[in-house]
């Protein structure tokens, strides 16, 4: 046959047609949606209404810099009050009406549970979530669910470790009633016994209005050299401090990441004195203020400058909202690693690229280089808190587990 | 023993505060037939408004310096010698709040205490005479708005009040344990006990006390012999909101201001429940008794334990006596 | 248009179905849920399935509170514990009998333990009335969530992080889309609401309506309170029971905290809104229970383009339409919706000559 123009032509445009009608086909959606449960009600609405902003935040910036392989992206955000049952209607309501969507932030340890069997074929969705809980790290059983950061239990070990390291006996474990605040009891309790640290005391309160007085006393009665508190968010921690510090304890108070919060700190050290003066515990993160190294911290001060004006985000922003930014901007990794590779952004696909993350430079969010172990990154400080600097600063180097 | 004895005085502290939420659904249902399943929400609103007066009000720009801090010279002076938590730094604390305290609670009687008024206006005396079950419902339908409202004015942001007393810490050997407390609750205690005692002297011994007896006793004669009832019927809800205003301002100071205080309703309906609806010494006795086995509870078996006591108390003795432990007994007429 | 009823016999009397307009708009209803499964988007699928879900639980109340006159605040422990049981029977039982088979066991375990447990919880009703027994059936509930939570029974319930519930099987042919569950469920709900009209019209209906009515009356006329109080707490919670089974079929993970006071006190609004003591009231009133929120939402979202910072407005608001529904109800229309709608076919029935 000869080729002149016109077969050429012809038979080039039929190549197009049969190579790249798939690709024509995947490149119709509008724009990939990233979908959000916050708890912007009920016992954490503090901390869902502080994390709410950031969603259109990263939105904008995300979408200035060219989206994902050129299609824009698009945040929602619903409430759940902190109820499962809430978020889950969220998602399900999300997954039926939203054509592209991309990636759920879930709000709780419940929600993650009660979704995770929820979540195949045609109904997966990667997720990150607010949750840290050492159940959600299984890739095996939850293969779409990853943590951006430690697990409760990894954040126990570590804190125990900390507590060994200063000479300490005895620990009290005091911990919300709820699925988040009693996760990492049972390995906590093992890690002390390994480490040789009696637990003297492990008490429930109530996730908030617990009953301060009462469990003061127990504390008090218990003589623990050191507590861990872990299953609050913005009250219960801080007056258990303060009523301690009143009895006069030499108890060491510390805290896991949402008790960690510098925004909460500095309102009890206005509202009810200094008793917070070396309150430590452990953060995944850099704190906001610590930017000098991290790119993605200042690209956000950036924007939060003119777009938060006037409100607490305005130059800070607090460890919760940086959580949930870690957890996007390792979707966003995921997303854009996909489709460099031409693949559909599935669900299998993401969680695929998620779960092979190595040496990820976060841009800021954790020290060191980081990679993706077994759905978490195992990374972590310990900080402590001045009530005359009113920061948090580091008291550890950055640690693995 | 000692280690008995501090959760026991724990239990009769938290015991003390139940009787003052109780004696609120007691005064209302004596007076107007209808039980309040909203009371704690009332309560929840109570401590609200104290936050408002004695937090957010103070912290306004407008507003003079020393209503949030008062520092006069002899005030700094003292505290500059104490050491840093230590009893005196505590009253010391306490006397520069005194101003924001005093205005918070005002203000939230008086607010309390209208909002009280309205609701009995608008929602329960519409219904007078209705069943009992739609008198029920109501509350229950006044919970979901109370607590909606709430949310919808403040933030629900977990935030600290001043507490109404000094807060110094005591603590002292008793049978070779040292028993700690809170200077501050055990004031609390002795207001709610006082306040519970005033109501009960007030509904024993005075005219519009009588009034509310003569109503309980029977609403239409009362009417028929010259008692204005839609007055016992405000009457008793402005009591209840106000006590409800005290009992909310104490328990905010205790338990941190929080959505979840109004749930203290439901455990204190089962103790009033327990004591007997229409008496108060059954309350009271029934708080106490319940505070403590709460606090005995906490201790032995831990946090999530307590939170059932009242339910499953409530539940034996209605059981064994259908009209609470002092309650008395309906007689009903076919 | 029907003017009137002739009934020649007792037994025509007692039908059901009782005229042709009934059977017309029943029929009419299947249609309409046939076509809603066929056709019907997941989102509208989604609602429809909690809907039915929440139908059977309150057609059970509805028995209680509305045919026999006790007051239930705690009917979601009788979820829970229908749930509950689902779960743990397939744990026991599950690996000797065959899948298609189990489905159908567990839910009539889960409905005879629900039944059980009713009896039990219905015991303060022979000695309490009213307001009594309101707290302690609200005090049960307390106590069923809790047991649940608790570490001791951890290994059936799950204790507080909930438990995976299993994917029903129906001879061989495995529910595990939604639609299938629609299907399902709204075949279960017509069944159930159903087999309740037919049980009103038996010497135990009847029984119900006579305790309703006057208590004491009913027992000088020969009527045993407790037999019949308790039976009736036991016909409840066996629906509220199987309500509940097929809630853990429906979802893939059930957590106690599901089934709090919210959940009962839902229940008790769904049928205070829609009528208590009528056969449609259920129907109306948890359709409007479950709407009104997700109409609060969709106009929320368009008045505020779903601005996030506004989010936080929409949960009080729909708690408040929540309360108010319930109030305004009680104040101006205690018999529910179901008196609106007679009302107005009434006055369709006898235009244009009087309202």
């Amino acid at each position: 046959m000869k080729m002149n123009r016109r077969t050429m032509l012809a038979s080039s445009a039929a190549a197009v047609s049969v190579l790249g009608t798939p690709a024509l086909l995947k490149a119709a959606p509008k724009d990939y949606v990233i979908a959000a449960s916050l708890p912007m009600t009920g016992p954490f609405a503090t901390a869902g209404q502080l994390v709410s902003p950031i969603f259109k935040m990263i939105e904008v910036i995300t979408n200035a810099n060219g989206g994902i392989g050129g299609v824009p992206i698009r945040t929602t955000v619903d409430d759940s009050g902190y109820v499962p049952q809430n978020a889950l209607a969220n998602y399900q309501r999300s997954l039926a009406t939203e054509e592209n969507l991309v990636y759920y932030f879930g709000d709780s340890t419940g929600f993650m549970k009660l979704v995770a069997p929820e979540l195949k074929g045609d109904n997966a969705t990667l997720m990150g979530s607010t949750s840290f809980a050492s159940e959600l790290a299984n890739p095996a059983e939850n293969p779409y669910q990853y943590l951006s950061g430690p697990t409760y239990q990894d954040q126990f070990d570590i804190l125990l470790q900390n507590i060994k390291a200063q000479g300490g006996t005895t620990v009290a474990f005091i911990y919300s009633n709820t699925e988040f605040g009693r996760d990492p009891l049972e390995t906590g309790r093992k890690k002390a016994e390994e480490l040789g640290i009696k637990v003297v005391l492990e008490e429930a309160t109530k996730p908030q209005g617990a009953d301060i007085p009462t469990h003061v006393t127990k504390l008090a009665q218990s003589g623990a050299e050191y507590c861990i508190m872990h299953g609050y968010v913005s009250s219960v921690w801080p007056q258990l401090i303060g009523g301690a510090k009143q009895f006069g304890l030499p108890t060491k108070f510390m805290g896991t990441f949402w008790g960690m919060e510098k925004l909460i700190a500095d309102k009890v050290t206005a509202q009810a004195g200094p008793f917070l003066d070396g309150y430590s515990g452990v953060m995944p993160y850099r704190y906001f203020y610590d930017n000098a190294d991290a790119p993605r911290y200042q690209a956000y001060a950036a924007f939060a400058k003119k777009a938060f004006a006037g409100t607490p985000l305005e130059n800070y922003l607090p460890t919760w909202a940086l959580e949930g930014l870690c957890s996007i901007e390792i979707a966003l990794d995921a997303m854009r690693t996909t489709v460099e590779a031409d693949k559909p952004l599935t669900a299998d696909n993401l969680a695929e690229a998620v779960a092979n993350i190595k040496d990820w430079d976060s841009g800021g969010f954790f020290g060191p280089k980081v990679s993706m172990n077994h759905n978490k990154m195992g990374v972590g400080r310990v900080y402590s808190y001045s009530t005359e600097t009113k920061l948090f600063t580091p008291t550890s180097d950055w640690l693995t587990t | 023993m000692g280690q008995i004895l501090q959760y026991v005085i724990n239990g009769l502290m938290s015991g003390a505060i139940y009787a003052l939420i109780g004696v609120g659904i007691v005064s209302v249902y004596k007076a107007t037939k209808v039980v309040n399943f909203a009371h704690g929400y009332l309560i929840m609103f109570g401590a609200y408004f104290y936050y408002t007066f004695s937090v957010i009000v103070p912290g306004m720009e407008i507003m003079p310096d020393w209503l949030a801090s008062w520092q006069p010279e002899w005030l700094l002076a003292w505290k500059a010698g104490l050491p840093m938590f230590s009893p005196m730094a505590a009253v010391a604390d306490w006397i520069a709040n005194l101003p924001r305290i005093g205005l918070g609670l005002v203000g939230a009687m008086v607010c309390n205490t209208l909002l009280g008024l309205l609701i009995e206006r608008v929602l329960m005396r519409p219904l007078m005479g209705q069943s009992t079950f739609a008198m029920i419902m109501i509350t229950v339908g006044m919970i979901s708005i109370l607590s909606g409202a709430a949310s919808l004015i403040w933030s629900a942001d977990a935030d600290f009040v001043p507490h109404i007393s000094p807060n110094a810490p005591i603590r002292f050997t008793l049978f070779g344990t040292t028993i700690f407390l809170f200077g501050a609750d055990l004031v609390n205690m002795i207001i709610a006990l006082l306040l519970f005692a005033a109501i009960v002297a007030m509904v024993r011994f005075t005219t519009s006390g009588v009034a509310i007896r003569a109503t309980a006793e029977d609403q239409s004669t009362a009417y028929s012999m010259g008692i204005s009832v839609p007055k016992v019927f405000s009457g008793a809800w402005a009591l209840a909101s106000l006590t409800g205003a005290i009992a909310g301002a104490i328990l905010a100071t205790r338990n941190g201001i929080s959505p979840s205080l109004g749930l203290f309703g439901f455990s204190v309906l089962a103790i009033v429940l327990m004591g007997g609806l229409d008496s108060y010494g059954g309350v009271l006795i029934a708080s106490l008794v319940i505070g403590v086995i709460e606090a005995l509870t906490q201790w032995k078996l831990g946090g999530d334990w307590a939170e059932v006591v009242p339910y499953v108390a409530v539940l034996i003795v209605i059981l064994i006596r259908p009209h609470g432990l002092f309650g008395q007994k309906e007689v009903e007429r076919i | 248009m029907i003017t009137g009823n002739l009934k020649s016999t007792y037994a025509a009397d007692e039908q059901v179905f009782d005229n042709r307009n009934k059977k017309l708009f029943f029929a009419a209803c299947i249609l309409f849920l046939v076509g809603l499964g066929l056709f019907a988007n997941d989102y509208v699928i989604l609602m429809a399935c909690r809907m039915g879900l929440m139908l059977i639980a309150v057609v059970g109340l509805n028995v209680v509170v509305g045919y026999t006159g006790q007051m239930s605040l705690g009917h979601a422990a009788f979820v829970a514990v229908g749930a509950y049981t689902t779960v743990v029977f397939y744990h026991l039982v599950g690996p000797y009998f065959p899948a298609g088979i189990m489905t159908i066991l567990a839910f009539a375990v889960a409905i005879a333990v629900s039944a059980f447990v009713g009896l039990i919880v219905g015991l303060p009703s022979l000695r309490v009335k009213g307001l009594y027994l309101a707290v302690a059936t609200l005090a049960a509930n307390f106590i069923v969530i809790f047991l649940i939570e608790q570490d001791l029974f951890k290994p059936w319930t799950g204790g507080m992080v909930g438990t995976d519930t299993p994917t029903p099987n129906l001879f061989g042919w495995e529910l595990d889309t939604k639609r299938e569950m629609y299907a399902m469920i709204t075949t279960m709900a017509v069944l159930m609401l159903l087999f309740v009209q037919n049980l009103l019209r038996t010497r135990i209906g009847r029984a119900f309506i006579a305790i309703r009515d006057r208590d004491y009356s009913a027992e000088i006329m020969g009527i045993s309170l407790l037999r019949y109080k308790l039976l009736s707490f036991a016909i409840s919670a066996g629906y509220c029971g199987a309500a509940g089974a097929l809630w853990a079929f429906f979802f893939a993970r059930i957590l106690p905290e599901q089934f709090e006071l919210t959940l009962s006190l839902q229940l008790v609004a769904a049928l205070i809104v829609g009528g208590m003591g009528r056969t449609m009231g259920p129907v109306f009133g948890v359709i409007i229970i479950l709407l009104v929120p997700e109409l609060i939402k969709l106009g929320f979202g368009g008045l505020t383009g779903g601005d996030a910072s506004m989010g936080k407005y929409r949960a009080p608001l729909q708690e408040i339409a929540f309360g108010l529904l319930i109030i305004a109800f009680l104040m101006f229309e205690p018999l529910g919706l179901v008196a609106i709608t007679d009302r107005i076919l009434r006055a369709m029935n006898r235009w244009p000559f009087a309202r």
